[in-house]
């Protein structure tokens, strides 16, 4: 079975903080990580390889640095890494970025499964896994909870749906976007990562032209959106005194509660 | 296309392993003063247990500045994880490595870098501390092999170890000439150990007395040749001493680390600790012995790694990591108040378990003697 990984270095931080002149990300002094979620999809990718064989390739779009992520899911069992880095690539919305990805699968060909975080903790817009799905006509699970079974032929899943889950069976070749309850994943074994960081590691640059694609169809050129002003939204709490005896207020607060579907 | 550095890409990694895995955990197995062999299993699964050893035996083929980095990491979570997990990649398995023969490879050292096997290293006797030719071990020569007859003190891991390292006189008469390592698994009869000793600090240390009745073991367990044991000594005695320095530098990251959040935190006269000047020179005091300590201690395992002699600079590199890691310590309780003085803190555990650093790896009054003799000879 070969299975690509989409893996994205976001830096390690949820609280992100932005310039309030220019509205771009503070990168300083904050480390890259792999995206939380991509180390789930690699410790899949890992897992099925141990029991089905085949190869398993991760594949990310970053600046040169992001080789570090590859780097490190070489650590933990993955063959072989695909960096797409080029500055074109640059400015990329979810839809390029996407294409961009799309490009490099179809430039691999050989694939079962296509693996994918649900969401990045920067981007945040969980559309990366169901573009790049749609980008290559292949059946999409997302949110996926748990796999149940798997061989050459086809994938039963169950997708996490906040309140219950979706038992779904797919043919394969389809890609799957997975959610942080599917595993536990692995730390990276020293003996792997000492071989990524070699000069003869199995990782691999790949760039506008290795992918035949033209300017416009990649990064700010090939974006179908354009990013007027980004800004923190001012968050504002207010709360509300229930008033009445204790029976009332309790009362009262379990209604609210049941209102918004927090009970 | 430039590749990933692997000293930055293996700090990272082992950070959040210690961040995830080791600190939430570490009073915990503090105050059980238990082996923590779960934690032990997870360095092991990493590869870690082999990072100094050649792939071709098992290892993961790393050298001494990568196994500095995993180990100061360690300690940053826990001194006695990081201690142990030194204890076994070096001093305990690198006689059998280098000396052994590929049947006690596989019998012991595979296993030990799987973590199935424990290896512990006795040099101290009740007797002989610092002044290792008063050893008085005796290994006798038997037809097929050696008896060993004696005792040893202070053996990290020793009660719990498979298998052991151990410093023993051939011949009293030839002093440190007469030395010798030999091999001698648990199991061997005649082997036993007292109970554990109760320790200040680096309470998951396994710690006790080790005795040897007529310990027999064949030719071939003796580690290097006859009446070197010195010599086998002294090829690792810089990587221990700035393995030490490594443990050092992991305590005062934490002391430190602890130390910064702590005094933005706390609000004394209307104003967080850290906007009066003497606790900035505490932090200032910390963060330039902490660069002093990095620079020396990682000089000395890149020399190492290029097989250029330098126990004079690894001795410098332990003795002054140490004292400044038992300064941080000193200092980051005063930081604290009586918070520093809790057991609900963690800063006591560095304050106590720091104080191992000054003994293992030579004291430093033995160390400061031999870095002056450098220079007034
Ligand atoms: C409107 C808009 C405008 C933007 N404009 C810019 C811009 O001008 N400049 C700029 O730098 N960024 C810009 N971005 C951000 C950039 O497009 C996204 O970071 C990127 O497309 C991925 O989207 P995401 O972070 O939401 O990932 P998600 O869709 O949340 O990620 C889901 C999964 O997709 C995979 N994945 C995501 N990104 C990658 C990647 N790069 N390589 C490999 N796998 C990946 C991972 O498996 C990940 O877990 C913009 C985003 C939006 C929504
Ligand atoms: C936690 C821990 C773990 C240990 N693990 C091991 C282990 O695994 N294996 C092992 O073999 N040993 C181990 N040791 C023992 C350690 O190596 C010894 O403590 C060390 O060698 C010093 O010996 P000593 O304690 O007998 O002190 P002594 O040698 O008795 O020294 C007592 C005092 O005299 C001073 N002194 C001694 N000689 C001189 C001199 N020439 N000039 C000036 N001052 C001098 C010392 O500096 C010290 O202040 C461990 C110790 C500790 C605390």
């Amino acid at each position: 079975m070969n299975i690509i990984t989409l893996i994205k270095q976001v830096p390690d931080t949820t609280d992100i903080k932005t310039d309030p002149k220019t509205g771009n990300l503070i990168r300083e002094g904050i480390e890259s990580i792999i995206n939380p979620d991509d180390r789930h999809a690699i410790e899949v990718a890992v897992s099925l390889k141990e029991k089905y064989k085949g190869k398993s390739i991760v594949v990310s779009m970053g600046p040169p640095q992001a080789i570090d992520a590859i780097s490190e899911a070489i650590g933990m069992g993955i063959d072989e890494g695909i960096l797409l880095a080029d500055r074109n690539f640059g400015g990329a919305d979810t839809w390029a970025t996407s294409f961009t990805l799309g490009k490099a699968i179809e430039k691999i060909n050989a694939y079962d499964l296509i693996l994918c975080g649900r969401q990045a903790i920067d981007g945040d817009t969980a559309q990366i896994g169901p573009q790049v799905a749609e980008f290559l006509g292949l059946p999409q699970l997302t949110y996926v909870m748990d796999i149940e079974e798997v061989d050459d032929r086809r994938i039963i899943v169950k997708r996490g749906l906040g309140n219950g889950y979706e038992r779904v069976e797919s043919p394969l070749p389809a890609l799957i976007t997975v959610i942080g309850e599917l595993n536990k994943p692995r730390y990276p074994r020293v003996d792997l990562l000492i071989n990524a960081c070699k000069e003869n590691a199995r990782i691999t640059l790949w760039n506008a032209a290795d992918l035949k694609v033209s300017v416009q169809e990649i990064g700010l050129s090939g974006s179908l959106t354009r990013v007027i002003k980004t800004f923190s939204p001012k968050v504002k709490r207010e709360g509300e005194m229930l008033k009445g005896d204790k029976g009332e207020a309790v009362g009262q607060l379990i209604e609210r509660l049941a209102g918004n579907y927090l009970i | 296309m430039e590749r990933s550095d692997i000293e930055k890409l293996l700090r990272k990694v082992m950070a959040k392993f210690v961040d995830q895995e080791v600190i939430p955990v570490a009073r915990e197995h503090d105050e059980s003063g238990d082996f923590p062999y779960d934690l032990f299993k997870k360095i092991a699964d990493m590869g870690i247990l082999g990072i100094r050893y050649p792939k071709k035996v098992g290892g993961s083929g790393g050298n001494t500045t990568l196994y500095c980095i995993t180990v100061e990491e360690l300690a940053r979570g826990l001194l006695s994880l990081g201690a142990t997990t030194a204890m076994q990649c070096l001093m305990a398995t690198d006689g059998l490595y280098r000396y052994g023969t590929d049947e006690m490879h596989e019998k012991y050292l595979r296993p030990a870098m799987r973590g199935e096997k424990i290896g512990a290293f006795q040099l101290t006797e009740p007797e002989a501390g610092s002044d290792l030719s008063n050893v008085r071990t005796r290994a006798i020569k038997s037809d097929d092999g050696w008896i060993i007859n004696g005792m040893k003190t202070w053996s990290t891991s020793g009660p719990i170890g498979h298998f052991h390292t151990v410093l023993t006189q051939t011949d009293p008469d030839k002093g440190l000439r007469g030395l010798m390592f030999v091999f001698i698994p648990t199991d061997t009869p005649g082997f036993s150990h007292s109970k554990k000793f109760d320790l200040l600090g680096t309470r998951t240390t396994q710690m006790s007395e080790i005795y040897f009745n007529n310990c027999h073991v064949p030719d071939e367990y003796m580690l290097g040749q006859l009446g070197r044991g010195l010599d086998v000594l002294l090829t690792i005695l810089s990587e221990i001493r700035v393995m030490t320095a490594a443990l050092a530098l992991g305590l005062q990251r934490a002391a430190m680390d602890d130390s910064i959040k702590y005094c933005k935190e706390r609000v004394q006269f209307g104003r967080p600790i850290s906007s009066y000047q003497l606790i900035q020179a505490k932090i200032a005091n910390m963060a330039v012995n902490l660069e002093a300590g990095t620079l020396m201690s990682y000089k000395v395992t890149h020399l190492i790694d290029k097989n250029i002699p330098c126990l004079n600079e690894a001795s410098m590199a332990k003795y002054f990591t140490t004292e400044s890691a038992c300064k941080a310590a000193d200092e980051a309780t005063r930081i604290f108040g009586a918070y520093g003085y809790s057991m609900e803190y963690n800063v006591q555990r560095y304050y106590r378990d720091n104080r191992f650093l000054l003994y293992g790896g030579g004291t430093h009054e033995v160390l400061q003697t031999t870095i002056a003799r450098q220079y007034l000879r």
